[in-house]
C-alpha cells in the first residue's frame, strides 16, 4: 500500500502543559471509558427518542408546526418530563461525539481547554434554555 | 514450503489479476479498481485509496458528518423553538416560515441525517457490546436498507398534502 504510516511523536509530559488540568483535558491522560460506555446507553436512549420525535412531528403534515397540538402535547407532565431528558441527554451525546472528534486531532494544550470550555459552556446554557421553553410554556398567551 | 496469501472475505487481495494499465493506472476514481504500489498524487486521493476499500470506513465518516450536523441542528431547533415562551403569535409567525416548501425538503432531508446516525449506532453499539464485529458488514446493509425505508416512508408523510390533495 502506497500510504505512509508514521509513528506518533513521543512527547514529553512536562513539556506538553505545565498545569494539571490543561494536560488532562488536551491529552489522553485519562481512560475515557465511562465516556465512552455513556455514549453507547445515551446513544441507545436517543434511538427511541429521536427516531419517536421526527415520526411523531412528521406524520401528518401539522402535527410538528401547529400551536394547537404542540400545547396540548405540553400539557401532559409525562411529556414534558421525558423532552426535559431528552434535551439533556441529547445535547450532552451530541457535545460529548464533538468533544470525541476535536481529541482525534493533535491540539495545543490552550486550544483544547478553551474548546471543551466552549462546549460546556454552550451546552450548558442550551439546555437552560430548552428547559427553560418546557418549564415557563404557557398555552393562554396570546 | 510456499505460503499462499488467501484474502479475507471482501477484503482486496494482495494483487488482481488485472492488466497493467488498470493497476499501474494515475488517475485515481472511486469507481475504479484497487491499485496498489502507486503514489496517490493529492490529499483527497489518499484519503479515497484509504477508504473506500472498507464500507465500515465510509460508514465511520458519514457517522461523524452526520453527528456534527445534527449537533448543528440541535442548537438551531432548541433556539427557533424557544418562541414558544412568545405565545401563540410569535410561533404561528415563525412556523409559517417553517412549513415553507424548501424548509419541508430541508426536514425531510433531515430525517435521513437522523435515520443513518440512530441505525448505524445501533451497529456500533452491536458491534461494541456485543458480537457484531463478526457480521458488522451485513449490519450496514441492513442500516441502508432500513434507513432507505424510513426516509422514502417519511417523504410521503411530509408532503401528504402536496400529493393527495384533493
Amino acid at each position: 500500500m502506497a500510504l505512509d504510516v508514521q509513528a506518533a511523536p513521543v512527547l514529553d509530559p512536562e513539556k506538553v502543559g505545565s498545569n494539571r488540568l490543561v494536560r488532562s483535558y488536551s491529552r489522553a491522560r485519562r481512560s475515557g471509558a465511562p465516556a465512552w460506555w455513556l455514549q453507547r446507553v445515551t446513544g441507545l436512549a436517543l434511538v427511541v427518542l429521536t427516531v419517536g420525535h421526527y415520526i411523531l412531528m412528521h406524520y401528518n403534515p401539522v402535527s410538528g408546526h401547529d400551536y394547537g397540538e404542540t400545547a396540548s402535547r405540553l400539557a401532559s407532565p409525562w411529556f414534558k418530563g421525558i423532552y426535559l431528558g431528552f434535551i439533556t441527554i441529547g445535547m450532552y451525546h451530541g457535545l460529548q461525539g464533538i468533544w470525541n472528534i476535536v481529541r482525534d486531532y493533535k491540539l495545543k494544550p490552550a486550544v483544547g481547554l478553551t474548546i471543551f470550555g466552549i462546549i460546556v459552556v454552550a451546552g450548558i446554557i442550551f439546555v437552560g434554555v430548552g428547559w427553560n421553553t418546557i418549564l415557563t410554556f404557557d398555552p393562554t398567551k396570546p | 514450503m510456499t505460503l499462499e496469501i488467501i484474502p479475507e472475505k471482501g477484503h482486496a487481495p494482495a494483487t488482481l489479476p488485472l492488466p497493467n494499465f488498470v493497476n499501474g493506472a494515475t488517475w485515481i476514481s472511486p469507481l475504479m479498481s484497487y491499485t496498489p504500489n502507486r503514489e496517490p498524487f493529492s490529499a483527497w486521493n489518499k484519503l479515497i485509496l484509504a477508504y473506500r476499500r472498507y464500507s465500515g470506513s465510509w460508514a465511520y465518516i458519514l457517522h461523524r458528518l452526520t453527528g456534527i450536523g445534527l449537533v448543528v441542528y440541535l442548537f438551531i431547533h432548541i433556539w427557533a423553538l424557544s418562541s414558544l415562551t412568545r405565545g401563540r403569535a410569535a410561533f404561528m409567525q415563525e412556523m409559517q416560515t417553517f412549513t415553507s416548501p424548501p424548509w419541508k425538503v430541508a426536514e425531510w432531508l433531515l430525517g435521513a441525517l437522523v435515520m443513518f446516525h440512530a441505525f448505524n449506532g445501533i451497529r456500533i453499539a452491536i458491534v461494541d457490546l456485543g458480537s457484531g464485529a463478526r457480521y458488522h458488514k451485513k449490519l450496514l446493509a441492513a442500516v441502508w436498507v432500513v434507513g432507505v425505508a424510513v426516509v422514502v416512508g417519511m417523504f410521503f408523510l411530509i408532503f401528504s398534502t402536496e400529493l393527495f390533495a384533493k
